[in-house]
């Protein structure tokens, strides 16, 4: 296992977010992957609490299609993001903690988001790693400039030579703040 | 300087106009705090946040900081966040459990009634000074509707029954929803905030005429809408498939108007025959368990897609939440925005209802950005100097009254429900104190 794999995909997904390239960002998610900005700190769950993002490839399509509508208003202009990727840290082999949380929670209540239930590694199945990571993006977007930052995970499937996205949740430090429009995926 | 005299102010609103002072004056914003937000009802949270004694949030009402807190003996009380002392705020976070409040500066301690407890160092009071003159002021009136709690800042003024009456069923609407007949504001919030007037968001939650070259981004080929209900397949038809007019359906929608500026718009037209999914169909199945399969259907069946209780609250029946508008500057407006968790709903509606809301109101949403938009765009563009007057005229008499629902209605792509809007903020606008 070679850290600059990980740290190889993490750079070449923040520039597909900054080249705009949404449908290929898109397609480094799993078909049953999930993207995640929880609305509180320590939020446990997408399911019972308000998220400013939580999407899975069906709402993250429609996200996408209307990115590239010609009239969307909240992009008109557009914005213009540098995302910076740092610290990472290889959190897995083993997968524990928040993923295993979510199945359970899942499973628990047999709610919507089961499907996650069947993505727990098992043996043959590709390997799985949880890689933790910072990310700053400065947006810049109409004569303004505003910063997200925040502390953001992305469980990876090997696939291949490359990754998939399983699930990529982000941390932001200022989560639970009043936002001005978000119109792009961080 | 602003003239506070009841007929400039008057001379703000002409049929089917409006002066773009009224969103852009920091004068008149500061009579509107006074005026209105220092008058009127208005929201200020749900009993279901104060589960146990002790719990409290913390608010704003006119810009003003306030406490809502459950005592001892269950009764939800609302107190100036203020401590009686030196004025520091009591209650620093957003939300938390406190039976006892401290005040970090002196220590100076309350009951969760507003009672003054006790202050350190008593033997240096002053020989006049009784605890019972400096309890938490609390604002002077309240009011609660099936755990909608509504406050004013004014001692008098138009009664809560007086004034939420009308809105009541539409309130009912949305509680009838949880089998159990119970709403929970305990799923977390969405906020955000723009750079213009806080009437633009007010206007907007009951216009129907903007959906279609607004929200244009969230349409598809069909001219339709994405899906924005747990169970439906896709969203309303909003355009015609051609994309040229606003479609059929949508243009026969009707808004409502009930006095002291609140109003409502009738569904948004969808094929509810069809509406299933596991989620659904089970939340269908526990709530005719609970209520039978007539009430049930007569529940399923929507009738309101959007409510507007004057002036700082909304209540959506299509994606639904409760939305709370802020005033913060004449130029700046937050908003909250609650998911409702229907108590008695299988957990995947619940969860069904909140992930649709995060595509359409939060600050990331696909609908509500474009809105954010809008309204920074209207606030720039009322710099202009070239003409003062903003167009509300659409639909100027053809109102008509609806006898059954004891309203007027109007369709709603027209604008009478701005118009009653206005009415109401110039009664209030007139009164001096």
């Amino acid at each position: 296992m070679d850290p600059r794999e990980f740290e190889a995909f993490l750079f070449h997904e923040a520039r597909l977010l900054d080249d705009r390239r949404f449908r290929d960002w898109m397609e480094l998610f799993t078909e049953d992957g999930s993207y995640w900005i929880p609305a509180v700190p320590e939020q446990e769950s997408p399911f019972d609490q308000a998220s400013l993002f939580y999407d899975d490839r069906e709402l993250m399509k429609t996200r996408i299609a209307r990115l590239q509508h010609p009239r969307i208003h909240v992009q008109t202009p557009p914005s213009r993001t540098a995302h910076l990727i740092a610290n990472i840290v290889i959190e897995s082999p083993p997968l524990a903690g928040a993923c295993r949380a979510l199945r359970d929670i899942c499973l628990e209540r047999g709610d919507a988001g089961a499907s996650l239930a069947d993505r727990e590694a098992v043996e043959g199945e590709p390997p799985e790693y949880l890689v933790s990571s910072t990310v700053i993006m400065v947006e810049y977007r109409n004569d303004k400039q505003r910063i997200f930052a925040g502390r953001q995970q992305h469980r990876l499937r090997r696939e291949g030579g490359s990754f998939k996205i399983v699930r990529k949740r982000v941390d932001l430090i200022n989560c639970d703040s009043a936002f001005e429009a978000i119109a792009v995926p961080i | 300087m602003l003239d506070r005299s009841s007929s400039s102010i008057a001379a703000l609103i002409q049929p089917g106009r409006v002066h773009r002072r009224v969103y852009t004056d920091p004068d008149i914003f500061e009579l509107e705090m006074e005026r209105i937000f220092g008058r009127a009802w208005l929201f200020a949270g749900h009993s279901s946040q104060l589960a146990k004694p002790g719990d409290y949030i913390t608010t704003e009402l006119a810009r003003q900081p306030v406490i809502m807190i459950r005592h001892s003996d269950g009764a939800i009380h609302v107190l100036f966040n203020r401590c009686a002392h030196r004025g520091a705020k009591i209650a620093p976070l957003r939300s938390g459990h406190a039976p006892r409040l401290t005040c970090c500066y002196h220590g100076w301690t309350y009951d969760s009634d507003g009672t003054l407890l006790n202050v350190p160092v008593p033997e240096g009071c002053a020989r006049s000074f009784d605890t019972r003159d400096f309890a938490l002021t609390p604002v002077p009136r309240v009011g609660i509707y099936r755990g909608f709690v509504f406050a004013s800042l004014a001692k008098t003024g138009l009664s809560f029954e007086d004034h939420i009456g009308p809105m009541k069923a539409n309130i009912d609407d949305l509680v009838d929803r949880a089998p159990d007949g119970e709403l929970a504001l305990d799923a977390g919030r969405h906020r955000y905030v723009f750079e213009g007037n806080w009437k633009l968001q007010v206007e907007n939650v009951l216009d129907s005429y903007h959906v279609p070259f607004s929200h244009a981004s969230t349409v598809n080929e069909k001219g339709e809408q994405f899906a924005r209900r747990e169970g439906d397949r896709h969203g309303a038809a909003v355009v015609d498939a051609d994309k040229s007019r606003t479609a059929a359906p949508w243009k026969q929608r009707r808004s409502y108007i009930t006095g002291n500026g609140h109003g409502w718009t009738s569904n948004t037209q969808l094929d509810d025959a069809k509406r299933s999914s596991p989620a659904f169909d089970e939340y269908r199945r526990v709530l005719a368990e609970k209520l039978g399969a007539e009430r049930a259907q007569q529940i399923l069946t929507p009738r309101l897609h959007n409510s507007l209780i004057y002036p700082n609250a909304s209540i959506m029946g299509l994606n639904i939440h409760v939305r709370v508008i802020n005033p913060v500057a004449v130029d700046r407006t937050e908003v909250t925005v609650f998911p409702v968790r229907l108590v008695g709903a299988p957990p995947a509606m619940n969860f069904g209802n909140i992930r649709l809301l995060n595509v359409t109101h939060s600050a990331a949403s696909f609908v509500q950005t474009d809105d954010l938009e809008s309204f920074v765009r209207v606030q720039n563009g009322l710099r202009s100097q070239a003409a003062d007057w903003v167009d509300i005229s659409r639909g100027l008499g053809e109102e008509e009254p609806d006898r059954e629902l004891n309203a007027t209605r109007e369709l709603a792509t027209h604008e009478m429900v701005v118009r009653a809007q206005y009415r109401a903020w110039l009664d209030y606008m007139q009164q001096a104190a």
